[in-house]
């Protein structure tokens, strides 16, 4: 559509970064599109700088695009300058590769990464030039699909979404393309696709259960009404991770991005089990790839995209069994051609010493620990498995080798947790402080600074929390306060997220289908980029809570029984109900669990599924 | 600790080859702003693994130099950027293991020796194509009747003294203005280089204010960079 190019170079010269809405980059796959038989617009509801760093984009644009006769595309949220222009001029939401409106495409896949960026899709949706209901889309195409993390709990979406994909994407996106490619000729209606879309495995259509509501408003069914919706709908895993496919060339932005470098996925899911960690469940089980696939796939990326830096990326990726031989191995070629190697989620304790030189080589910014409480006892509730000492003794060698910065993040509203746990935290970071003046002063560095970062906590669907309140904004203001209170050093800087986006997150989180009315009461007042905090507007949500009788209290800040049966109980994430009950259980008697590399716990997972440490 | 910072780059070689490269930039390639292009060129060197020199110090970088930067949305086929490298390598080589590896719409025309110094640079012209509601033709003669007035005044923001008017006109030399279907091609000579540097868009954006309406597309090419005399910079 050379209209749509015309129109927007001329706008490009008014808009911020520019190189964000014109494609073009290094690595972008450019097919023809009379040879092209199903088109797939990967949208990511967030702006570029946020959506390019994602890692699960590549990975499934890489996958669809090695199909000959599929064109998978990015499309990204614009920002608000932007998105005015567009609408002013009347210019489609489109893609970047072929700038042609997505609403001609096959497929719109919104990856859901973050309950925040749920007004995106709305919104992208609505530039689209598509309503945002999937009732009011009749036709068979676009198909608007989602993914991601949040899809664990898709109900408050769910009016928007033709279908949903639970898990791992890499094998039933391809199934889901090929059923379409099959049955496009035959011009089916959208209901005939999407019945035959539902018998494969891990594919959700919301439309096809009907949920009942007990007098209190929790869920007291969720019934399928088609025959070829299954009562539980399972998630996908990959079973042999290893082998799963991982792209050998990557988008390369000319403008900066969140995450500017090589990513190379090491592992997934993850052993340790924290209880309010959400990642750690709903990726299980434990897989790790071969470090020669890691060192392949690391070399080869650098020398096609160009990057000066690769970061390793998992959940904890010093849980990989060969850590070691293989930093030995990514090193030695780093160094060679002068790659800086950066391991996000590391545990410094568990590793040598010269290992940690030859990565920290490079600069001394900074140590971050996650303790997430301030007590032995609290931590002990949430099974984060790290002690005061692993930290001091980090710390002092640390110090000693020149770090000033030293950062340490806590949750606050955590289950159980008293205002003597939030003082621990104060004598947590003053502890870390006093550490450093013990260091003899022609070891350390000039100063000392330690950052405290106190966010709140949300329970999140398939983690032991998930039957807890959330504080309500009222406790965590006190909880704050008694924080502030209890720091007395100049070297300790506190900071903590807004309120208000915790609530919302809260309710979201956890909320059901009833919720998708005020999703879009919150979008047409004008709710879009809620996830920044220039934009997010909290009075706007209140009201749109408001006129759709919404108790925000009733998701966010009720206890739920064992037995209630939650919006997303007809999801199987393979962890057991049974599992997470018992979890819940020891939480309140403060007893931790051991982790899956010290003895399997039975979460519910099955062998089958590849995990290392399952059976 | 005082012992243990010492520069990462210990091998660092003396002896540098300098290049000086020209190459075009249009199509999607004209929103790539300059820091971008700077980062963009970094990964086409890396990619087609050119030998590049690397300067000395604690975090050292490859030595790339723009001399002369292109204000973003511009098309280009004069552009120059400077290299050094520590290996000696056929200009055609260069070029060519360079071009293997750059994205859409950046291209190497050439590769050569560096002959003047950046600092010779003194002026560039422009092609602009502007449509506006007018016709061509129109729009032709009101650009002339714009540059035919005494004074161009544009207002210019300093730290120090604030908003202040700047007269413009002295600086804008016409080469060329002629109607071409509904659009006016117009070619000017303006100041370029570190000592006064004056950018289309200035010029593009006082012509609106003059018109009173908003100039509906304008593509801009820049095609000579020269030097004080008038040669062309090499």
């Amino acid at each position: 559509m050379k209209e749509i190019k015309e129109k927007i170079e001329q706008l490009l010269l008014k808009t911020q970064k520019p190189a964000r809405y014109i494609g073009g980059e290094l690595g972008s796959v450019v097919k023809d599109k009379d040879k092209v038989d199903v088109r797939f617009a990967f949208c990511f509801p967030d702006v570029y700088d946020v959506g390019m760093s994602h890692l699960g984009m590549k990975i499934l644009y890489g996958l669809k695009n090695a199909v000959p006769n599929y064109w998978c595309e990015r499309v990204f949220m614009p920002e608000k300058d932007f998105e005015a222009h567009m609408r002013k001029n009347n210019i489609p939401l489109y893609a970047l590769e072929s700038l042609d409106p997505i609403r001609d495409f096959d497929f719109i896949g919104f990856t859901l990464q973050y309950e925040l960026s749920f007004t995106n899709v709305l919104e992208m949706l609505d530039l689209a030039g598509l309503p945002v209901y999937a009732k009011d889309r009749k036709a068979l195409t676009p198909i608007v699909v989602g993914g991601g993390p949040c899809v664990c709990n898709p109900e408050p979406m769910a009016d928007f979404f033709d279908l949903f994909i639970l898990g791992e994407g890499e094998e039933v996106n391809l199934e889901l393309m090929r059923l379409y490619e099959k049955m496009k000729p035959s011009c089916p209606t959208k209901e005939q696709f999407l019945r035959e879309a539902a018998r494969i495995e891990g594919i959700y259509v919301p439309q096809f259960y009907d949920v009942a509501y007990n007098e209190d408003g929790t869920v007291s069914s969720i019934t399928p009404n088609v025959p070829e919706a299954k009562p539980k709908i399972t998630k996908r895993v990959i079973p042999d991770f290893d082998h799963a496919y991982y792209p050998d060339s990557f988008v390369v932005p000319f403008t900066e991005i969140v995450h500017d470098r090589v990513v190379v996925e090491v592992l997934r899911g993850c052993i340790r089990g924290c209880r309010f960690c959400q990642a750690g469940f709903i990726y299980r089980p434990f897989r790790e790839k071969n470090i020669d696939t890691i060192e392949r796939e690391t070399k080869s990326l650098c020398e096609q995209t160009g990057y000066e830096q690769v970061s390793l990326s998992s959940l904890s990726t010093s849980d990989h069994t060969k850590i070691t031989e293989l930093l030995t191995r990514l090193s030695d070629y780093t160094d060679k051609e002068k790659i800086n190697l950066s391991l996000p989620s590391l545990r410094i304790d568990t590793m040598s010493k010269e290992i940690v030189d030859r990565i920290a080589a490079v600069r001394k910014s900074g140590l971050t620990f996650a303790p997430e409480a301030g007590t032995q006892r609290l931590r002990d509730v949430i099974n984060k498995n790290i002690t005061e000492e692993e930290i001091i003794r980090t710390c002092r060698l640390a110090f000693s080798e020149g770090y000033q910065n030293v950062k340490l993040y806590f949750m606050l509203g955590l289950p159980e947790e008293t205002d003597e746990d939030i003082k621990g935290i104060a004598e947590l970071a003053q502890r870390v402080v006093d550490l450093y003046y013990e260091i003899p002063k022609e070891q350390r560095g000039k100063s000392v600074q330690v950052s405290v970062s106190a966010s709140t906590f949300v329970p999140k669907p398939f983690t032991p929390f998930e039957f807890e309140p959330q504080s309500t904004p009222e406790e965590i203001k006190h909880k704050q306060g008694h924080l502030l209170d209890n720091i007395s050093s100049k070297k300790i800087k506190v900071s903590y997220h807004q309120q208000n986006v915790s609530v919302l997150e809260g309710v979201l989180a956890r909320g059901d289908r009833r919720l998708s009315k005020a999703i879009y009461c919150a979008w047409k007042k004008g709710c879009t980029l809620d996830s920044w905090d220039e934009y997010f507007r909290f009075d706007l949500w209140q009201e749109a809570f408001r006129e759709c009788n919404t108790d925000t209290a009733f998701y966010a800040n009720r206890r739920r029984s064992y037995e209630e049966i939650m919006p997303w109980s007809h999801l199987d994430y393979m962890i057991s109900r049974r599992f997470l009950v018992n979890e819940n259980k020891k939480a309140h008697e403060a007893k931790t669990t051991r982790n899956c590399a010290e003895g399997c716990s039975g979460c519910g997972i099955k062998k089958e599924c590849g995990g290392v440490y399952c059976g | 600790m005082a012992e243990m910072l010492v520069p990462k780059n210990q091998s660092l070689r003396i002896i540098r080859y300098e290049y000086r490269l020209i190459f075009e930039k249009k199509g999607r390639a004209r929103y790539i702003s300059h820091l971008d292009l700077m980062r963009a060129f970094q990964r086409v060197f890396k990619r087609a693994d050119i030998p590049l020199w690397y300067t000395q110090g604690f975090n050292p970088h490859a030595y790339l130099m723009f001399p002369l930067a292109l204000s973003l949305g511009i098309d280009s086929s004069v552009e120059l950027l400077d290299i050094a490298l520590v290996e000696k390598l056929g200009f055609e080589e260069l070029r060519d293991r360079i071009n293997a590896q750059m994205p859409e719409g950046l291209r190497i025309l050439s590769a050569g020796e560096p002959v003047m110094k950046h600092t010779e640079i003194a002026a560039a012209e422009y092609v602009m194509r502007i449509k506006t509601k007018l016709t061509g033709e129109e729009t032709v003669k009101a650009f002339k009747r714009f540059l035919g007035q005494e004074k161009i005044e544009i207002e210019k923001r300093t730290k120090r003294r604030g908003v202040n008017l700047v007269d413009i006109k002295p600086h804008i030399t016409l080469i060329s203005c002629e109607p071409e279907s509904d659009e006016a091609v117009i070619a000017v000579r303006l100041p370029a280089g570190n000592e006064f540097n004056l950018n289309t868009n200035v010029v593009t954006q006082a012509f609106e204010n003059y018109l009173g309406f908003e100039i509906d597309s304008i593509y801009t090419t820049r095609t000579k960079i020269l030097t004080k005399s008038g040669e062309k910079f090499i």
